[in-house]
């Protein structure tokens, strides 16, 4: 083989640094971390958007409706601070609950623990989805 | 709907939407890894229910 003949094929590694953002991922991760899929709306993914929306209100709105408790920082006790840390990923929906006197937490009922389940899940989704949005600014995650 | 199976069936249902719609990029693909998540949470319930009742 000569060497004019050669083909010289050059693979070049995605790196962190030739990612192209394709959004502020600090505006994203904030709107997301407030409300449920305005991470992906802002992304332009409305279809998702919408889903998650629905479903992750929906799910902390039965929580609230079966008497689930909105769990206070209490360092004292771990697992009622990472179950806060866990509703707090829902800030909007958070905060418009206990601004409505809802989420006392009514632990005679038969749902109490099914609604606590109901808020901590919904609060843990979030945080997932959140991620997702980020990935997506960053451009980590293709779409 | 206050049944152990009733709300776990909801719980599936929205958790496996969630989990479908987050993974797949398709709605043909989220719906399809959405009722796979959404059989394998009831099923794997109604059999840790079941081991339970038999064994405890």
């Amino acid at each position: 083989m000569s060497r004019s003949s050669r083909t010289v094929v050059r693979v070049e590694k995605a790196t962190p640094s030739t990612v192209v953002p394709r959004a502020n991922p600090v505006l994203v991760g904030v709107v997301a971390w407030c409300l449920p899929g305005a991470g992906h709306l802002l992304m332009g993914h409305l279809r998702k958007a919408v889903t998650f929306f629905a479903v992750l209100i929906a799910m902390f709105a039965i929580g609230l409706a079966f008497g689930g408790r909105l769990f206070p920082f209490q360092l004292g006790e771990p697992l009622v601070f990472l179950a806060a840390i866990a509703q707090w990923t829902l800030a909007v929906p958070r905060v418009i609950a206990a601004m409505a006197g809802l989420g006392a937490g009514n632990v005679i009922a038969v749902t109490y623990e099914y609604g606590n389940t109901f808020l901590i899940v919904s609060g843990l989704l979030n945080a997932l989805v959140l991620l997702d949005a980020v990935d997506l600014a960053t451009g980590r995650k293709a779409r | 709907m206050t049944t152990h199976l009733g709300v776990m069936i909801l719980f599936a249902a929205c958790v496996a939407i969630v989990f479908g719609t987050l993974l797949r990029d398709t709605p043909h693909d989220e719906l399809r890894l959405a009722v796979r998540i959404f059989g394998g949470l009831v099923a794997g319930a109604y059999l840790v229910g079941w081991i339970m009742y038999i064994t405890l």
